[in-house]
């Protein structure tokens, strides 16, 4: 029952979706897909769990290319590092503004646990675990291996997509709290060792503000970006069509709708859990 | 134009063959850059087709991914400015935040995971369907008519995409400090301070770098795939990390280099 829903979800040929019928049939087609995948998830864990297992350790380690970051808690770490860097330099210079340049600290604690981890964390996902996906997935849709599972009666959505779910939900807990460590890490590095200021002024206002509930909410956020990551990464795949580079280019469209996806859920929580007007309780200010 | 990959010998060979390729090939692709403008036989036509293509498949989500980091800079970065008695300073650090490196950074991941991913798959079928083989054969260089011109559409595309996700950004992260009571005056008069010209330039300079990056990486890894459907897609996958990866370590290393550069004016 889960082949392609015919004409509606050729992504090739945009033009067939000028009606407003057809955009709904769309995403009539996405929420149901949606909707079956998450509601398959506690089943499968049940079902399959090895074939889950495996995805975890795909998901986490492996890798056949070095090159392309040694597994995705490499690239999560390399880009956390690298993006938080960039707080703490562009953060001291903000700062020395107003002349507060000891309060560095404030910056990791704050920016990087309530913004920056999670997004970051969120891009690297779709980036290599979700482009993978809709890769792996395509390839078996272009190869009739995805009607070829529905033919021996497996049913096709929960066995590739909920496990893929499952698997994500598993491991991006440990994979964002090494990139959220690998951020701390670079803000510290930046401010203290390039820029300078003293480590213990710094480590004081850093652990001031780190709340234990900042940190995990912000754990919220990336498990919930790394849900809409497989949602969307796995439908673009699914539905892949038109040969090897149909494939390639499902996987960018898949990366544009879950970038943007990303972003748009990350303003959404941000205010959803800190508000319209985010405050500094250990501060003492309001 | 030999472009294999090796056969796989472990994982640190691997990488460290790739990278030596990747260099060779940008090399190529500056060298057959340059003779194709010197001696007047760009391909113009694909070039254009190129970026028109870019443009239209990264402007409208790089403006809806922009919109939403606006307000969060407005809402975190001004409400906190706020409550350390700074509220003033809004526009300098909206300067800082999305001039230095929101809009470019934005500008990078459209180009390297849209832009890329079809530069890849695109290069990717041509080369599983033998077609950049048969262009060998017929003596046309696959690098000086496929790869120069999307280079350079990359370029020009991210460049005048920078502005406005700049544009667009500033006016999100504008009309959210208005909203939640800030004064716009302020606002702009701290963002004309300190959002100099210098800054602006380094900003589409980091723009152009990515472009680069990003359509060298994704020619490269198109150029090199095999094996059928789940080979291409795992060269996109491959070249989409890839290029994020050098994009954001490059972002680093330029704005390291900006004040050596430029020296910023004014008290900073």
């Amino acid at each position: 029952m889960a082949g392609p829903p015919a004409r509606a979800v050729r992504r090739g040929s945009a033009r067939r979706w000028r009606g407003l019928g057809d955009l709904l049939v769309a995403f009539g087609v996405q929420a149901t897909f949606h909707v079956r995948a998450v509601l398959a998830v506690p089943r499968v864990l049940v079902h399959y769990r090895r074939h889950v297992a495996r995805q975890v350790a795909e998901i986490s380690f492996g890798s056949a290319s070095l090159f392309a970051g040694g597994g995705t808690i490499g690239v999560i770490f390399a880009m956390s590092f690298v993006a938080s860097t960039q707080v703490g330099l562009e953060g001291y210079r903000g700062l020395d503004l107003i002349g507060l340049t000891p309060m560095s600290g404030l910056m990791s604690a704050m920016v990087n646990t309530r913004e920056l981890a999670p997004l970051v964390a969120g891009v690297a996902l779709a980036a290599k675990v979700g482009t993978g996906f809709t890769a792996q997935l395509g390839a078996m849709r272009i190869s009739d291996e995805i009607d070829a599972l529905e033919s021996m009666a497996v049913r096709s959505l929960p066995f590739l997509v909920s496990t893929r779910m499952a698997a994500a939900f598993i491991s991006v807990v440990p994979l964002y709290l090494v990139g959220l460590f690998a951020s701390y890490l670079a803000t510290r590095v930046a401010v203290v060792v390039v820029q300078g200021q003293s480590g213990g002024t710094y480590d004081f206002y850093f652990q001031l503000l780190l709340s234990p509930s900042d940190v995990a909410l912000s754990l919220a956020k990336a498990v919930v970006f790394a849900m809409v990551v497989t949602l969307v990464h796995c439908f673009y795949g699914y539905y892949a069509t038109g040969g090897p580079e149909g494939v390639g280019r499902a996987a960018g469209r898949a990366l544009r709708a879950s970038i943007v996806a990303i972003t748009f859920t990350d303003m959404v929580l941000t205010l959803l859990f800190w508000g319209l007007s985010p405050s500094l309780p250990a501060l003492g200010v309001r | 134009m030999a472009l294999e990959t090796p056969p796989a010998r472990g994982p640190v060979a691997d990488a460290a063959a790739q990278a030596g390729l990747l260099v060779v090939f940008a090399a190529r692709t500056a060298r057959a850059g340059v003779r194709a403008v010197l001696g007047r036989r760009l391909a113009w036509r694909e070039c254009l087709e190129q970026c028109w293509f870019l443009a239209a498949v990264s402007a409208l989500p790089a403006v809806l991914m922009t919109i939403p980091l606006g307000v969060l800079v407005a809402v975190n970065i001004g409400s906190l400015a706020g409550q350390l008695g700074a509220e003033g300073y809004a526009g300098a650090v909206v300067a800082f935040v999305v001039v230095g490196q929101a809009a470019p950074l934005v500008c990078a991941l459209m180009i390297s995971g849209v832009g890329g991913s079809a530069i890849c798959a695109d290069l990717g079928s041509r080369k599983l369907r033998e077609e950049t083989e048969a262009m060998e054969v017929m003596g046309l260089s696959t690098v000086e008519r496929l790869v120069v011109p999307r280079v350079l559409a990359a370029v020009v595309v991210t460049v005048l995409l920078n502005g406005v996700v700049m544009a667009v950004g500033i006016g999100a992260t504008l009309f959210v400090h208005v909203l939640l009571g800030g004064s716009s005056g302020g606002f702009l008069a701290t963002l004309t301070a300190y959002a100099d010209p210098g800054g602006f330039l380094v900003a589409e300079v980091k723009a152009g770098v990515f472009a680069v990056l990003a359509a060298l990486v994704s020619a490269f890894k198109g150029l090199t795939a095999r094996g059928g459907p789940s080979g291409l897609g795992d060269a996109v996958n491959e070249a989409v990390v890839m290029a994020f990866v050098l994009v954001f370590v490059a972002n680093t290393v330029l704005t390291e280099l900006h004040p050596l550069l430029l020296p910023p004016k004014g008290e900073f």
